[in-house]
Parts: C-alpha cells; structure tokens; sequence
C-alpha cells in the first residue's frame, strides 16, 4: 500500500509536481499518464527517493517514507526504466542477480533465483544467461529488467516507460506478459506511461497528471465514460473512446442466450472483447455473432443492437448514479 | 568472434615480447659492442659507456619512473573520484585546471627550482614526474567516470546500492579503459622525461646521454637514447595489451560473471 498526500516537488521555482494526493492499494495497479513533463516520473521517483520530495508525506506499508533507510527501502522496490540501466559489463544471469547479492543471498539461492526468473520471462537460460546487455534486443533487454526488478521478490514495483522504447509489436507482447505476470504475482505496481492504450490495458487505476497536477483519476472505465475535461477526453482518445470503452469489456458480458433461431455463422471466444467483435461485425457485414466456448461449442449470440442498447443504458445508469 | 579476439590479443603479447627481447639484448650486449660504436665515433677515446652498467642505469631508471607513476595514479585517480562525487563536485574545475597547469611547466624548470629546496639527486626528478604526468591521469580519470551513462548511476542507485557499491563495481570498471589509457601516456612519457634526471644527479638511463652531450660523444647518446626508446616501447606495448584484455572483458560474450 502506498499512499501520498499533498505531495510536491519544487526544484527552484518550477513547481514539478504540486499537492497531489494518491492511494495505491495492494496488489493493484496503478498507472499515471500525461504528456512528457507532466510530474508523472518525479512522481514515481520519489516513492523509491531517487528525488526527495519538497513536501507533503508518502506512507508506505503503514509507515512513513522517512522511517526507511533509503538503500534499503530500495532493495525492496523494484525499479524499472525505459532504457533498461542494465550494466553493460555485466552478463544477464549477473544483472538479475544484482539486488539478492546486495541483499547478501547466499551464492546457490541466488542462482535458483536467476534461473527461476529467467524461466518465468521467457529467457532460456543456456542462451541468454552468459549473454552481455548489447547482445540483446530491445524486447529481451527490457525483460532482463523486469528480472532485475523482481529479483528479491519487492511487494512493490515501479515502471517509468518500460516498454517507450520498444517497436509496436514487441511492446504489445511484453504488455501482454506484464499483464499476466500481474495476474500471478500481484505486485502493488505504480506505472508511468504517455500510451493511453497502454495504461488502459494495465491499469486497475488509472491517473492522468498534466503540469504536476492530478487531473482525474478513477479505473479506466470510469474515465472513460465520464471524463472530467477536454484535455483528458483527448488524451482518451477523442472519437475513439467507444472503442477504447469496448476494448475494455468482455464479450460474455453483452451476450445474450441462445435463442430459437440458429446462431450465426460467424463465431467469437467469449473471452474476446467487445472491441474485436465490433471489428468482427464489421468485417464480416453482420450484425449478429454466435459466441463460442473454448472448445468452439456456441454458448450465447451477440447483436450490434443489444450492445448499442446496453451502452444507452449504461450510460444513462453512471449518470443517475 | 572470440577466436579473432583471442588471436588479437595473442598478437599485442607477442610485440611487447619482441619489444622487451630486444631491450635485454641491448642492455646486455652494448658492452660487446665496441666495434659497432667505434664505428660511429672512430676518434674518441672511449666509445662504451663505462661509468656503470646499463642494466644497474636500467634498474634505477624503472624505479624513478614507478615510484612516480604509482603516486602519480593514487593521486590522479583519488582527485578524480573525488572531484565527480556528489561532495568534490565544487572542485571539479580547480582540479581540472591544477593538472592541466603542472603539465604546462617545463619538467625542466621544475627540476630548476626543485635542487635548492631538495638538493641534487632522485628526489627532484621523482617531483617533476609526478607534476608531469599527473594531467593525463587526471584528465582521463574525469573523462572516464563521467562518461558512464547517467541512465546507469541512477540504476543502480534505485537497485539499493551504496554509494561506494556503485564506484567499485560499476563507475570503475566501465571508466578503466579510459582512466588506463591515460596512465598509459603519463607513463610512457615520463620514462623519456626521466632521462632528466641526470642534469641533477640522479643516476639513470639519461647518464650515458648528458655524458655524451658534454664531451661531444655521439656513440654515448646513442646507447642511452636507444635503451630508453626500447623501454618506452615495451612499456607501451605492455600497456597496449593490458587494454586489449580489459577491453575483450567488457565485449566479451564468452566471459562469464
């Protein structure tokens, strides 16, 4: 858990981050995004006190940041960045070592470790383990990284722009790992991004910052079927933001049941989203799909009709409410 | 890869071998020599340097130039870790400037000013080395630790290392290359800089070449200045191979930890 409040950094006369409060419970994931300069990675820094904030406090597990000896505070948060901060003189196996062996593991714990690691992101050990940072791509570099950052098992992790760095389609994968890493793991994870569509894919809470302020925040959901103003909606993406809403639900969650007429021919996993079966329709010039189970058994049908309908409806619900 | 790399650096080993057979073959053969020399300077009585053995000139001159160095890299290196951590930063410039103004003084006029206060002998010329050499050391030590990627220090600041952590084990060994680069210059020159010395008493290699200067002996200067170059190159290729191997251990992707 980790909680600031009225929190502010100042260097000189430029306000970076003014007054900002933020809650991140445990196991969740907390995602801040803004344009560059908003205050969103001085934010981050200094909940590992890279940069020692001006005012305001920062809880963190029930005490206060100050209670914690900040090498040690740091062996405990693991700590991720765009450019990796991998040491070039150093082999992968090493890196991933870096804070057990600071933490004084003995010599065979680390090593299960590394091993265990690398096999949990994808990294065959025989190939990789002896490997040195510039041998590497951008994609496996940065998951040597996210090792590092995992090493000694942090209950918290930090990420400032992991994946800016990456070519598309490698950054959607790693996404993709991340986001099921998470779902094993259950780290307690402040991310910083720009990419929208990336904050909405992770996020459990999302928090957009513009000038050093908070300007909403809530999950994506939330946000984006009510955004607070014209900077955030653009940031969500403008006209784009019913599919964005879409990307974000699932299909089992529209469908209706089987009815008397035979389903469609054209068929879609329930655990699609809504936003791949809109693309469906409209690929396929239909209005109806036949949901399917995982072993290809229809389970429900999808209408375009219903799923405009239930927006309606949602809609109207979030604004009563 | 590795093969090429490993055959590179076999061959710098290999020169400064050869560098180093050719120096001993000098140092011992001179004495053996007089026909060669007499051939040089037919009129003059003697054409062997007599006064000592060129191994005894070797000996003392090595130890004037590695007791410079070596107080020369303490200093040199310890300003320059000292000036780029966070409390030093304030001298960085004064450092800077302080080397670079030892170097602007003739190693000449340091030993000038140097007799009175020291007396003649090693002491002066051991002072004049150290003023001489420090700038490329210091020079190189700044270069090298502020060349380290900034995206790296603050990395492994938020890993949890300590200060001292991060000099030792990352700012250091990614600086070497450059900081030995600059020790390499500072030594290489300082061992014909050494030769000096003899002006002011202290016996070395630049004995046979002041002697020879003064009573008009060419085959005398030829003696000393040869060993000294055969010294400085085997000195330099020691060094040349020393970076390659430092080198190949930060490329390296057969080398392990």
């Amino acid at each position: 858990m980790i909680e600031l409040s009225q929190v502010s950094k100042r260097f000189g006369d430029e306000t970076a981050v003014d007054a900002i409060n933020l809650k991140v419970a445990k196991g969740k994931f907390c995602a801040l995004v803004g344009t560059s300069g908003c205050g969103k990675s001085t934010t981050l820094r200094m909940i590992n006190r890279l940069i020692e904030r001006s005012s305001g406090d920062i809880i963190l597990d029930g005490q206060a940041l100050e209670a914690y000896d900040p090498v040690k505070l740091r062996r405990r948060i693991g700590y991720v960045i765009q450019s990796t901060g991998l040491f070039p003189h150093w082999t992968v196996a090493r890196n991933i070592g870096l804070v057990p062996r600071l933490l004084k593991w003995p010599a065979d714990d680390i090593q299960t470790r590394v091993e265990e690691l690398m096999a949990l992101l994808g990294l065959p050990i025989e190939e990789f383990a002896h490997k040195y940072p510039h041998q590497l791509s951008g994609g496996q570099a940065q998951r040597v990284g996210v090792a590092r950052a995992l090493a000694a098992d942090p209950d918290i992790l930090l990420m400032d722009e992991p994946f800016g760095a990456l070519d598309p389609i490698t950054r959607i994968k790693l996404q993709d790992e991340l986001a099921s890493l998470q779902g094993r793991l259950h780290k307690t994870v402040v991310f910083v991004t720009h990419d929208m569509d990336e904050a909405l894919k992770l996020a459990d809470h999302l928090v957009v910052m513009r000038d050093g302020l908070i300007v909403q925040q809530g999950t994506p959901l939330a946000l984006l079927q009510h955004p607070k103003d014209p900077f955030v909606e653009s940031l969500l993406g403008g006209l784009e933001r019913g599919l964005k809403q879409a990307a974000l639900t699932r299909v089992k969650d529209h469908m209706s049941s089987l009815g008397p007429t035979l389903p469609s021919q054209y068929r879609i996993s329930a655990d699609f989203s809504l936003r791949q079966a809109l693309s469906m329709m409209l690929r396929d010039h239909t209005d109806r799909l036949a949901v399917v189970d995982q072993h290809d058994v229809p389970i429900g049908e999808l209408s375009l009709r219903k799923i405009v309908k239930e927006a309606q409806l949602e809609k109207g619900s979030m604004r009563e409410a | 890869m590795k093969h090429s790399d490993q055959h590179a650096d076999r061959r710098l080993w290999i020169r400064s071998l050869i560098w180093g057979l050719l120096l001993v073959v000098c140092v011992v053969g001179i004495a053996h020599a007089e026909g060669l020399f007499r051939w040089l300077e037919p009129d003059a009585r003697q054409v062997i340097y007599q006064r000592a053995q060129f191994y005894e000139l070797l000996g003392r001159h090595l130890l004037v130039v590695g007791i410079a160095a070596l107080v020369t890299i303490f200093f040199g290196v310890g300003a320059g870790i000292a000036v780029t951590r966070k409390k030093g930063r304030d001298f960085l410039p004064l450092v800077a400037q302080l080397a670079s103004l030892g170097q602007t003084f003739p190693p000449v006029a340091v030993l000038a000013l140097a007799v009175p206060v020291l007396g003649f002998g090693t002491l002066p010329i051991i002072i004049a080395l150290m003023l001489y050499g420090l700038l490329p050391i210091v020079r190189n030590t700044l270069a090298g630790l502020q060349d380290v990627n900034e995206e790296i220090k603050v990395a492994s600041r938020a890993m949890g290392m300590t200060p001292l952590q991060t000099l030792y084990q990352v700012e250091l060994p990614l600086a070497a290359p450059v900081i030995l680069a600059g020790i390499r210059t500072s030594v290489t020159i300082n061992i014909a800089t050494a030769a000096l010395g003899a002006t002011v008493g202290a016996s070395n290699l630049g004995d046979p070449i002041i002697a020879g200067i003064i009573n008009g002996n060419m085959a005398y200067v030829t003696q000393g200045a040869l060993i000294i170059a055969l010294l400085a190159l085997t000195i330099d290729s020691l060094f040349d191979g020393l970076q390659g191997r430092l080198r190949q251990r930060l490329s390296s992707p057969q080398r392990l930890s």
